[in-house]
């Protein structure tokens, strides 16, 4: 404490005198000191500031607040020897800041409405997504009936970029996939020596489910989230207001290539899928059920007509359009900041995985009743 | 100010490359306390090149920096607590609100409780012309001129010695970026601060800086600013020639007579 002032008790007060540095990083310090001084039965403070050496706004303001607090109890305090002039700086912010009305609402705590505000939310968000779908539909509508509108080079890089590029990991995840399967149904159906049924099961499953589920869900993760970091991210720059301003359509040129792009690679994506999935059958059929690949391939020709490939394949272009709907949606409903960026793409990869699994239930459904 | 200046950034020896451009070469700068320091120069000559070498966001090729007697070197920490930067777009975090982004560097440099942050930080911003509604806002609620006034306050939050302002004024309007110069002439006439400010805008330059440093030719000329327009360099004589500067110079002299 001594380093940095000393308290002397006089006839006419408290005399304090300062000294050391008072700045920003010893602030915590001295406030505590400055706290720790006691008035007693004083009624005038002297605050003695020839020896001080450094001293910063920081210092100051703890000073001011303490002969600010010592006023409040009637104490009159003075400063002697004051060669700073950050006091006289200090004064004038707090004067200008004093002569600003107080704001209500930033300290006060905000009453908490969190359902009516998750109402609204939920609202708001719904009249959005119907607005804008609506809004994509007359784009493509448009685009059908002048397809000289349609941005055709866009669309195929779209199609090389969320198809084409994807086909490796969707081939591996799906032949893994396969090994899984044909594994998990031959433990099964060893019990009934059954083994050979190993082929209808895979190819059931590959082909009418799991095949395009996979390949759409992997899509979901490599496109929904690039559509929404990229268009958002466009957003925050500006560039889509640039578009508009420049007399083009956003929604045509950013979001109906990557949704027709998308479209057109889905269900293709989904044959590779198939393929891979069967193949990783075949091999552990092969390597370790006992399974050749002539039986295998003769046994899938007897289980497996044109039917249950093309039920798979027709769930494409709907998972497709729902993953590239939402994830541009959502990158286009970014503004602001950064955190909205990446808080928005999370929402569009979720939403869509979310999407993708619903309207499969619903298809399964939907097929079995009409028999499919 | 004595002969014997005290020198709060030494630059010596500075070679900046890309490739087979060279930006700076063999550059020498001081920077003497408690001066503001205008940076000048075309587009391409290394203006924010030399400024992020200082701040030690970029590795020059050669050369040896020192801010506050603290050699710089690329990717280790600087003079953090010394030093405040006021970059081009404010750089504020979109995240945050104002108020919590000029706490930011008090909570991350100091162990002070969170009422003495709070106040420190509301004094900054009420400092830098600000109130408590703006404090209250996330950065891309406010104006470019509120941003960079928020920006500056979160630059001075930790009392620093030396101020760097990247472009202050760009961006802003006429009065708002005046009134951005007052503002920074307040505070150098207040605080203990030494600045290194790049600008534009000859206004600022004529307005506030004591000394001007202008790149020419991959080095630097640093003069008072009746001096350095005698200079012969072709660019300066333009830069300083064309009317714009012709009549911010003479309108900062009239201010001073008056």
């Amino acid at each position: 404490m001594e380093n940095y002032l000393t308290v002397e008790e006089t006839a006419d007060g408290l005399d304090v005198s300062l000294k050391g540095d008072w700045i920003f990083s010893n602030v915590a310090f001295l406030q505590e000191m400055l706290d720790s001084i006691d008035p007693g039965d004083s009624t005038a403070i002297r605050f003695s500031c020839g020896g001080l050496g450094a001293f910063d706004l920081a210092g100051a303001w703890a000073l001011y607040e303490k002969s600010m607090d010592f006023e409040e109890l009637d104490l009159k305090t003075e400063f002697e020897g004051f060669k700073a002039r950050h006091f006289k700086f200090l004064q004038h912010i707090i004067d200008i800041a004093a002569q600003k009305e107080y704001v209500p609402g930033y300290f006060d705590p905000k009453p908490n409405h969190v359902i009516s505000q998750g109402i609204r939310k939920l609202g708001a968000n719904t009249i959005e997504a119907i607005d804008s779908v609506g809004y994509i539909a007359r784009s493509v509508l448009d685009g059908i009936k002048r397809p000289s509108r349609l941005v055709i080079g866009e669309t195929i890089r779209q199609v090389f970029a969320t198809g084409a590029a994807a086909i490796p990991i969707v081939m591996t995840v799906c032949f893994l996939m396969g090994i899984v399967l044909a594994y998990q149904s031959a433990r099964q159906l060893e019990q009934f020596g059954a083994n050979i049924f190993m082929v209808d099961l895979v190819a059931n499953a590959i082909f009418r489910e799991l095949g395009v589920l996979l390949a759409a869900i992997m899509v979901a993760g490599r496109s929904g989230s690039a559509f929404a970091a990229a268009l958002g991210t466009m957003k925050l720059s500006e560039e889509i207001d640039a578009l508009r301003v420049l007399g083009l359509n956003p929604n045509q040129i950013l979001i109906i290539p990557r949704i027709l792009g998308l479209m057109i690679a889905l269900p293709l994506l989904t044959v590779f899928a198939d393929i891979a999935g069967l193949l990783g059958g075949a091999f552990i059929g092969a390597t370790v059920l006992d399974i050749n690949w002539f039986s295998f391939t003769e046994r899938l020709a007897g289980t497996i007509d044109v039917n249950d490939v093309l039920v798979g394949i027709s769930k494409a272009p709907v998972f497709a359009f729902l993953i590239a709907v939402t994830g541009t949606l959502r990158g286009m409903q970014v503004s602001g900041s950064a955190d909205e960026l990446g808080r928005l793409t999370t929402v569009a990869v979720v939403q869509s995985i979310f999407l993708i699994i619903v309207s499969d239930a619903i298809f399964t459904v939907v097929y079995s009743r009409i028999g499919f | 100010m004595t002969a014997e200046h005290e020198h709060v950034i030494t630059i010596r020896g500075l070679v900046n490359r890309f490739g087979k451009q060279v930006v700076h070469d063999q550059l020498d700068l001081d920077v003497r306390r408690d001066e503001i320091l205008g940076v000048v120069g075309g587009s391409g000559t290394g203006k924010s090149v030399l400024l992020r070498s200082i701040l030690g966001l970029h590795g020059p090729n050669e050369g040896i920096i020192e801010v506050l007697g603290q050699r710089i070197r690329h990717h280790e920490p600087g003079p953090h607590k010394q030093w405040g930067v006021l970059f081009q777009g404010g750089a504020l975090l979109s995240g945050l609100t104002v108020q919590e982004n000029v706490e930011l560097p008090i909570a991350l440099h100091s162990n002070l409780p969170i009422e003495t942050r709070r106040e420190l930080a509301v004094l900054k911003i009420f400092m830098v012309g600000l109130d408590l509604t703006a404090a209250a806002k996330y950065p891309n609620e406010l104006s470019g001129g509120m941003r960079k006034r928020a920006s500056l306050a979160r630059a001075l939050a930790l009392e620093p010695r030396v101020l760097f302002l990247d472009e202050p004024t760009a961006g802003l309007d006429p009065i708002s970026a005046t009134e951005f110069d007052e503002l920074v002439r307040y505070l150098h006439a207040n605080l203990d601060l030494t600045i290194v400010m790049i600008t534009h805008d000859v206004d600022s330059l004529f307005g506030i800086c004591n000394r001007v440093a202008v790149l020419v030719n991959k080095g630097i000329i640093v003069d008072t600013l009746d001096e350095i327009v005698k200079h012969p360099d072709p660019w300066i004589q333009k830069y300083f020639g064309d009317p714009r500067a012709v009549r911010a110079r003479r309108a900062a002299k009239a201010k001073v007579i008056t």
